[in-house]
């Protein structure tokens, strides 16, 4: 494995060792609860006594929109078993596996980046655009911080996913 | 280990934990701090859950891990659901600054007593 690194230094021993991956579970799992209760937060709040706006503003259904992208973007791609992306290259896996695959990854990625691209515009045209001041602008900002906190989520869960297979195979060798 | 002063320390962690939950949600007439006591409780499950149904010990087959992870996330989440589910109604103006400090420490106590006392039980297991 280290003949052919591509790179000077090493990668450091720790990156690959169960303990990371588990902790790397559990912060994903984290990160997805603030990001989940950061979309309840705005909600709750648009219709609490806290909610100075007048002609009161409110969180609506498009305001929900991205999150349900974002959340099923993250469930579509961590459902994907990572070893079948590069299943093609194996003789006994036909079928174009590796293709539906990284057809069902791309649809992911796309409802994930949609998502947060969808709560950057329902900021910018549900909240800035109609110059509403700093206490009712966060449910627009707020909206755009969960969707970014899922998408890291999902990130920090398919990095030690990947971590995973690489401590399996070292096992299996 | 001396197993009779830890089950007597970390009840009276539970204890403490409890009574600032029970103190949060009565001494400010509203009891939707009680909630946290809920989310604790249920955050040990999906470890031990998904724990049962996976067989780590199958290097073959990859399948199991994955409801390992998902016992994990759940976990991750329950456990961070502890500390923003009361600065959600703090921030609402459902419950006070007081109420939320209170039941946040009294949930953190909670969960750190079932954690520990879940360590202390598998080492016995071990013998």
């Amino acid at each position: 494995m280290s003949s052919h690194r591509l790179f000077r230094f090493p990668k450091p021993a720790w990156l690959t060792s169960a303990n990371t991956r588990t902790f790397g579970v559990y912060t994903a799992g984290a990160l997805f609860s603030l990001g989940f209760y950061l979309l309840i937060d705005i909600a709750v709040w648009s219709k609490s006594a806290r909610n100075p706006s007048d002609p009161a503003v409110h969180i609506t259904f498009v305001d929900w929109i991205p999150g349900i992208c974002s959340a099923l973007g993250m469930l579509v791609i961590n459902s994907i078993d990572k070893s079948r992306l590069s299943a093609d290259s194996f003789s006994y896996s036909g079928n174009g596996v590796a293709w539906k695959a990284r057809l069902v990854l791309f649809l992911g990625f796309a409802l994930l980046a949609g998502g947060l691209a969808g709560a950057v515009v329902v900021l910018v045209l549900k909240y800035v655009v109609t110059e509403y001041t700093w206490p009712t602008v966060w449910m627009g900002v707020g909206n755009v911080v969960a969707n970014a906190l899922i998408m890291l989520s999902s990130a920090v869960l398919w990095v030690a996913q990947n971590m995973e297979d690489e401590y399996t195979y070292n096992l299996a060798l | 280990m001396a197993g009779i002063k830890t089950i007597i320390g970390l009840s009276f962690v539970l204890a403490i934990g409890f009574l600032l939950v029970i103190l949060s949600a009565a001494l400010f007439h509203s009891y939707l701090t009680l909630l946290v006591v809920a989310t604790y409780v249920v955050a040990p499950l999906p470890n031990w859950i998904c724990g049962r149904a996976a067989n780590p010990d199958d290097f073959m087959e990859s399948s199991g891990s994955g409801i390992i992870d998902l016992g994990r996330f759940l976990t991750g989440f329950f456990v961070v659901m502890g500390i923003a589910l009361p600065t959600l109604l703090w921030h609402s103006a459902q419950i006070a600054s007081g109420a939320a400090a209170m039941s946040v420490v009294g949930g953190l106590l909670i969960y750190g007593t079932i954690i520990s006392f879940t360590m202390f039980f598998q080492e016995e297991q071990e013998f």
